[in-house]
């Protein structure tokens, strides 16, 4: 059991749950306290010795009944069918397995352990003996699908398979029955173990397999999806990752909302302190704290909705609404050759739905090739007069101009009159410049310029935004 | 102490806690391995409750600590009366000058008096706060610290030293250790996430919303004289209810609230036109109400469906029984 717990860790820690030594320690602490007799026990046991975070829950779930799983369940599941198929109810089943055991006394049959076990469905034996046979067969070693079969071989003969089958032919001719009923139960019965444990074993090398597998495979849960460019996105992890955002949004929230009010509470301020309690002979009276009043951010996003970019800023911009109460003004402009506010939209419908709204055309046409010079001139002509010094501007865009005018004369006078202007950019670094991207010519008008290609990179700009 | 992790379930049951077979594992492996638990999960799922029912079901007297942002050590451990110090000074002043008595020199008399300082740094003037009280109590304790997400993270770090080894430093008196481990419960509504320093020296247990029999199991518990047909109504729409996309899930004391209410105004089902207006009691934002209203209405058209379905195959088994 040690080692297969610390292997266990092991492959916790593969798939992104952190696991620290102690906790290794308190899981056999906690083990040895609860025994393993029961499977939910000991799930519970390790869930709460190990997993200490709540969005880990799900994964080891997963890895425990991949890990600890299957075969003890596969054996009990093998033994219900099979008692379905001679339909039989559990007690007929019970006393039909006594009725087995006497018989065989009687007529003085020996037998081997492995089809004692098997006939008995005594499923604790087959289990430890099957499990010792897959130590034996080296089943640990197995590293690929095209070698099922070998191992499948190994595991066969480390068990006895071999013997067992004319073992329980044997049987099958030599058991003298008078009820003929009986007998046809009893022959079908003993077919068809011989049929499950081969079954079990195959289940049972399957599930070494997968077990290998997960430990290189990368792990599907949130974690990773932190990581995951927003290109490569499926539809499954579109809906967990707007999930992700609105997660990450709170968590923002709330650590934004305790710097502000610890902002606001102040140091103590020694000198104005002394000051202000000359009067008083320079008995502190009065404390002073130094208050810096805080501003928020008033913000501007213009958002490139073209296709190339659509998930990044789907996802920007759900992640600025949910965020809205840090800001004491945010609007909104989606624009791929022409500039639409969708602020209003925002304000009158659920973020899901506005989204939906804005990014299939009734704004503007979504269809067209991106042009951003055309786009920032338009900006310019309607809406200039609303930035003003204490205005983020933030852009979203992969800035592919197909060619056009990139018109950065426009950003450059925004530069001027913002606070501060932040480009966000969903391409890798490596290709800005390159092809129609007018990445260089931008940059300079820009305060700050990040590669925003994952959730992790866009939490981050983002907590800048607000702090800053 | 617990025996068994059946014992555990049978005896929090006993004071009206239904605990499942998660919670019950994690609670008899904190009293044995005598490690602090982390209660997670949403709002009003009982974790405190959890905690006060421990208490109970262990006879033991429960101390709990109210974190809130600003906390600190004085409110949390211990603090010097001040007050009664400096009234015991002036009152004993005679025996202070008796004290110094001849000392000519300032230094003297100083030195003198540093001499009997820890008179005034003993237990009489040390004011305990819930964490010295669940160290330095003579019986064993339950120690509640009650959202712990809202706390500082010095205040985290602080805690540290409690949780690992159930004793506290006061720098005036030394270390003091714990006579009787207290059996401790921490919970957290994850406003923010706890440090990995903090989780690693806690049992993690997460609750969340039980599923439909065990709420049912609940209402039936804790609102007596629900009717059988309503409380089961109930649950099951509230489960369909948390599953919308909500500013704020309904918990499980709302689940009570509104069964009782609904028992308070004889309604015997949710066809009923009361029911739309009680909403209020399950949801708390305008717009989760509208969905919640929509809910109901699809609920109340599936059960009628339902109920229809069965009085269509129901007459003719009457028949049947007839012939």
């Amino acid at each position: 059991m040690d080692a297969k717990l610390v292997e266990f860790a092991g492959l916790l820690r593969r798939n992104g749950i952190r696991v620290s030594l102690s906790e290794t320690m308190d899981a056999f602490r906690a083990l040895r306290t609860v025994g393993l007799d029961d499977r939910e026990t000991v799930r519970a046991a390790l869930r709460t010795t190990v997993v200490k975070r709540s969005v880990d829950l799900q994964a080891f779930d997963e890895l425990f009944d991949l890990y600890f799983g299957g075969l003890g369940e596969a054996i009990k599941q093998a033994t219900a069918t099979t008692q379905q198929a001679l339909q039989m109810s559990d007690d007929e089943f019970q006393q039909f397995l006594e009725r087995l055991e006497r018989m065989l006394e009687e007529q003085g049959v020996e037998m081997s352990e492995l089809a004692r076990a098997l006939l008995r469905a005594d499923g604790g034996q087959l289990e430890r003996m099957m499990r010792e046979a897959g130590q034996r067969g080296s089943l640990d070693e197995i590293q690929h699908g095209f070698q099922e079969g070998r191992f499948l071989h190994a595991l066969g003969a480390a068990l006895g398979v071999g013997d067992l089958a004319g073992e329980i032919e044997r049987l099958r001719h030599g058991l003298q029955q008078d009820d003929p009923e009986l007998a046809r139960k009893l022959d079908e019965y003993l077919a068809r173990r011989l049929r499950d444990l081969q079954d079990l074993m195959r289940a049972m090398v399957r599930q070494e397999l997968d077990r290998h597998d997960l430990g290189r495979q990368e792990r599907q849960g949130l974690q990773s999806l932190g990581e995951k460019s927003f290109f490569y996105l499926s539809e499954d992890e579109i809906r967990r990752m707007q999930e992700a955002v609105t997660k990450l949004a709170q968590r923002l929230k709330n650590v934004v909302a305790i710097r502000r009010r610890r902002a606001r509470r102040g140091r103590f301020d020694s000198s104005e302190t002394l000051r202000r309690n000359l009067q008083y002979g320079g008995v502190p009276f009065r404390v002073v704290f130094d208050r810096k009043r805080k501003e928020k951010p008033q913000v501007m996003v213009l958002c490139d909705v073209s296709d190339s970019v659509r998930n990044v800023s789907r996802f920007m911009l759900q992640f600025v609404y949910a965020l809205q109460d840090l800001y004491s003004k945010v609007r909104s402009f989606i624009f791929v050759a022409d500039v639409g506010e969708v602020t209003q939209l925002f304000q009158e419908h659920e973020a899901g739905k506005a989204l939906d709204l804005a990014l299939t055309g009734n704004v503007i046409n979504v269809y067209a090739h991106s042009d951003f010079g055309r786009a920032f001139k338009q900006f310019h002509r309607d809406h200039i007069a609303a930035v003003n010094h204490r205005t983020t501007v933030i852009v979203l865009g992969d800035a592919r101009n197909n060619y056009n005018l990139p018109q950065e004369w426009v950003l450059k006078e925004i530069h001027q009159r913002a606070k501060q202007v932040l480009w966000l950019n969903p391409e890798n670094r490596a290709t800005w410049g390159f092809g129609d991207s007018e990445m260089d010519r931008y940059a300079p008008f820009c305060t700050v310029v990040e590669e925003c290609r994952n959730l992790n990179q866009l939490y981050r700009v983002i907590d800048r935004l607000v702090t800053v | 102490m617990f025996s068994s992790v059946d014992d555990v379930l049978r005896r929090l049951g006993e004071h009206d806690y239904i605990a499942n077979h998660t919670i019950a594992t994690v609670v008899y492996l904190a009293t044995r391995l005598e490690k602090p638990i982390l209660v997670e999960g949403p709002a009003g799922v009982g974790k405190t409750e959890l905690a006060k029912v421990l208490a109970r079901a262990l006879d033991r007297e429960l101390i709990r600590l109210q974190c809130y942002e600003g906390l600190d050590e004085a409110k949390a451990l211990y603090e010097w009366e001040y007050a009664k110090q400096l009234l015991y000074t002036q009152i004993l002043r005679d025996k202070i000058g008796e004290v110094i008595g001849k000392a000519t020199t300032l230094r003297e008399a100083v030195g003198r008096i540093a001499n009997e300082d820890d008179v005034f740094f003993s237990d009489q003037f040390l004011l305990p706060r819930p964490l010295l009280r669940a160290v330095t109590a003579n019986q064993p304790v339950v120690l509640l610290i009650d959202e712990i997400d809202k706390s500082d993270t010095e205040f985290e770090a602080f805690l540290l030293e409690v949780l690992s080894d159930f004793q506290v430093s006061v720098p005036e008196l030394g270390t003091l250790r714990a006579r009787h481990k207290p059996v401790v419960v921490l919970t957290s509504n994850a406003a923010r996430e706890m440090s990995d320093a903090l989780k690693r020296r806690c049992l993690h247990l997460y609750i969340d919303f039980p599923d439909r029999a065990h709420e049912l199991e609940i209402v039936r518990l804790k609102v007596p004289g629900v009717a059988e047909q309503l409380a089961d109504e109930v649950v099951t729409l509230i489960q369909r209810i948390r599953k919308l996309d909500l500013k704020k899930a309904p918990s499980i004391s709302e689940t009570l609230d509104w069964a009782k209410a609904l028992t308070l105004l004889n309604v015997a089902s949710l066809d009923d036109a009361l029911v739309a207006d009680t909403l209020s009691v399950i949801l708390k934002y305008e717009g989760d109400i509208r969905k919640g209203q929509q809910e109901l209405k699809e609920h109340i058209a599936l059960q009628k469906a339902k109920a229809a379905k069965a009085a269509a195959t129901a007459p003719p088994s009457d028949k049947d029984v007839l012939h």
